[in-house]
């Protein structure tokens, strides 16, 4: 054991001084922080403020909106009709980012158009909604009822038929937990590609300056296999651990500066909200008509629950795969031997991303419960389940997923053990199925 | 202090070592001969527990070798490697704790040899930037790193320049007078003959021979005498007649002759000596003993000899 411990860290050294780890320690978290930036401008694009002039030739909002200091829309009023190509051309006019029409119709059909020159942010479509809105209430308590604007608001309820999954009656799940479990997956898959081609890199490389025979002497293959696994799997784990924080620190940076909460009361400039109304808000706004991306990543899951499982799903996952690559740089005749018995893998790894993403799709579906047992596809399914979270009564799946993965892992690492012994000290051939099958059979 | 016995060895149902046994005394420099393919990394690396064998036991003082007992081992392979990449003392300190040093010990013995070979100045230089034969040397202070009792080189001396070999030939025998031992195969007779007290020989995954070298060159000679005279060459053919055979002849200076002569009919030196006293004057005469060179293509020879058959 202490041998293979100093085979690690000689692993973990090298691959901690290598230019490529750092480079790639800090280029990852960066790529993915951009990506995610694109992901929240996507849902937050177009202008931050807007100009509006409202043409209201019957004065039925009496010159009157929602405004105060700090507002991002600003209206203003004309009670002259004006056309559409007259605003979009006039020069007069071209200081107004948008024109809303407003007329008696609005109070019976509940409609109104805003003619825009550029789209703007769904933040700002909803404030402009809400504003317009509430402002017509008011007129239309006025008109029509004889209750304050208080008594009104009292009463209003909106009647909301919510479909709910029987086994998910509190709706925790949705595709878009699914797909942060996904993502999670898939840098499981990714970090596994990218270390196992290292450990099969450095084992063949180990062959064929024939360093190997030097350290057989003093160490046993299978301790040799374990050392260099270990030591390069340590060395994807600082680097996972490198990406969290530089991800989770770029996030923060993103929430206190490009993209504060939506929900937090002191971004809903202009509006004077209690929390009621704006859980009325939250529950009455539409998909899409937030970013719902930036919700999804600071409110709704559970990093500390995800990164726990994420962590423990990534080490059985390397060290199963990694046997599989180690076995196949032990069995290999040169460096660029085996890249035939490559494929299979490949094929595999990414076999276990549909199966994540068929999980998402259909997440009940007998295939997904399936997947979800398999350790090829076990490590993504399970990470889509779980940030899905796991119907009441049912985690156990997970357990019961875990525990085989487990299992396999110990069995592979015995199996790839053996072809690495048998194999290690061949040299220059070309590898074939039938090698593989007498190493194996090989005590 | 390493008894081999009956080591059976094979692949694919050929044969890589067919029963050998050997007996390595402690203190001794023991060569491992035999041509390429013969089987002697195959019988190394079984000593090193690198591979198994099918059949027979090795014995290390007395007890059946296991693990602990490698960390007693140096091993130089034929086929050398090292990392690249990694610099010659963090290499030297990593090979020296595997074997069982502690990282306080391994350096402490790393400089010694990096400044006993006066190469201290390459510690810091990555195995990529040296000559082969500067990666030799590395190679070699990593097998004798860690003080062990034996040592077992496979062609310590290949790659090197005469003056290394000489440095490495010393070397070997500073170990011997320290008291122990050393298993060395090489394909060079003439280190072999220097430095070697007994040589084994494998041939065609059998052992053919094992013993002193003396006694080995001893056993292959054919009776040979070498004469160097003073006087008429054709007078010393006619001396020889029909008793002695002139093997071979080498002018040396003005009517000064250095001849290989070959007793026939049960003769004896005597009988020369009284046939050429008159007619040439003898200024030396010694029996001369067949090279290790030669002891080795002719027991070769006869083994193949004997398969043939």
């Amino acid at each position: 054991m202490k041998n293979s411990w100093l085979i690690a860290k000689r692993e973990l050294k090298e691959r901690l001084s290598n230019s490529a780890f750092l480079w790639m320690l800090f280029i990852g978290p960066i790529i993915s922080l951009f990506l995610i930036y694109l992901l929240f401008k996507a849902g937050d694009e177009g202008k931050s403020t807007l100009r509006i002039l409202i043409v209201d030739p019957v004065n039925l909002m009496d010159t009157k909106i929602i405004a105060q200091e700090g507002k991002t829309i600003d209206y203003y009023f004309t009670d002259k009709y004006i056309e559409v190509e007259e605003f979009r051309d006039g020069n007069k006019y071209q200081e107004f980012d948008a024109l809303m029409e407003v007329n008696e119709k609005i109070l019976m059909n509940k409609k109104a158009f805003v003619f825009y020159r550029e789209n703007p942010s769904p933040d700002l479509k909803m404030q402009l909604k809400f504003q317009l809105e509430r402002r017509v209430e008011e007129v239309m308590i006025e008109q029509f009822t004889r209750l304050s604007v208080d008594e009104f608001r009292q009463i209003k309820q909106p009647l909301n038929v919510d479909f709910r999954n029987v086994y998910d009656p509190k709706n925790e799940a949705s595709d878009m937990e699914g797909w942060v479990g996904f993502v999670f997956g898939a840098i499981i898959v990714l970090f596994v590609l990218l270390f196992g081609m290292t450990i099969l890199r450095s084992t063949t490389r180990e062959k064929s300056n024939r360093i190997v025979e030097v350290l057989l002497a003093s160490v046993k293959p299978s301790q040799l296999m374990l050392g260099k696994i270990t030591g390069i799997g340590i060395a994807a784990f600082i680097q996972i651990i490198g990406w969290i924080i530089l991800i989770s620190l770029g996030l923060f940076v993103f929430r206190q500066t490009i993209f504060p909460d939506l929900f937090d009361l002191s971004n809903w400039e202009g509006i004077q909200v209690t929390s009621d109304v704006q859980q009325q808000i939250i529950d009455s706004t539409p998909v899409g008509r937030y970013n719902q991306f930036i919700e999804l990543i600071y409110e709704r899951i559970n990093f500390g629950y995800m990164l726990l499982f994420f962590a423990l799903l990534f080490v059985l996952a390397y060290f199963f795969y990694g046997a599989f690559f180690s076995a196949i740089g032990a069995t290999a005749g040169t460096e660029n031997d085996g890249q035939q018995f490559l494929f299979p893998i490949l094929f595999i790894l990414g076999f276990s991303l549909y199966a994540g993403y068929y999980a998402i799709i259909l997440p009940d579906s007998t295939f997904t419960q399936w997947m979800q047992f398999i350790p090829f596809t076990s490590p993504v399914v399970v990470m889509v389940k779980i940030a899905q979270g796991y119907p009441i009564g049912t985690f156990y799946f997970a357990i019961i997923s875990i525990f085989i993965l487990v299992v396999s892992t110990y069995l592979f690492l015995a199996i790839a053990g053996r072809l690495y012994k048998n194999g290690i000290l061949h040299f220059g051939h070309q590898l074939r199925l039938k090698n593989i099958i007498s190493w194996l059979k090989k005590s | 202090m390493l008894t081999v016995n009956e080591i059976t060895k094979s692949y694919n149902r050929k044969f890589a070592l067919d029963s050998v046994s050997l007996q390595i005394n402690k203190g001794e420099i023991y060569g491992l001969l035999g041509p390429n393919g013969a089987g002697k990394t195959t019988l190394i690396r079984i000593i090193n527990q690198i591979i198994q064998q099918d059949k027979g036991t090795i014995r290390f003082d007395g007890k059946l070798m296991v693990e602990e007992h490698l960390r007693h081992i140096g091993y130089l392979p034929e086929e050398r490697g090292l990392y690249k990449t990694m610099r010659v003392l963090d290499q030297l300190i990593f090979l020296a704790q595997i074997r069982g040093l502690n990282k306080t010990e391994a350096q402490r013995n790393a400089l010694f040899w990096l400044e006993k070979f006066q190469i201290q100045d390459w510690s810091n230089k990555r195995i990529e930037e040296l000559s082969k034969g500067m990666a030799q040397k590395i190679q070699f202070i990593a097998s004798v790193l860690h003080e062990p009792d034996m040592l077992i080189l496979d062609e310590p001396l290949s790659g090197f320049d005469p003056v290394n070999i000489e440095l490495i030939l010393n070397e070997l025998k500073t170990f011997k007078e320290q008291g122990k031992t050393i298993v060395l195969s090489t394909h060079n007779m003439r280190s072999v003959e220097e430095i070697c007290d007994r040589v084994a020989l494998i041939h065609a995954s059998k052992k053919v021979a094992e013993d002193t070298v003396w006694n080995l060159r001893e056993a292959q000679k054919q009776g040979e005498f070498i004469i160097r005279f003073k006087g008429n060459m054709i007078s010393f053919a006619n001396a020889l007649w029909t008793d002695f055979e002139l093997f071979d002849k080498k002018e040396i200076g003005e009517s000064r002759f250095e001849t290989i002569v070959k007793m026939r009919r049960g003769n004896k030196i005597d009988d020369l000596l009284k046939a050429l006293m008159g007619n040439v004057e003898i200024e030396a005469v010694e029996e001369r003993f067949p090279s290790m060179q030669e002891v080795f293509i002719e027991l070769t020879k006869e083994k193949e000899v004997v398969d043939e058959k």
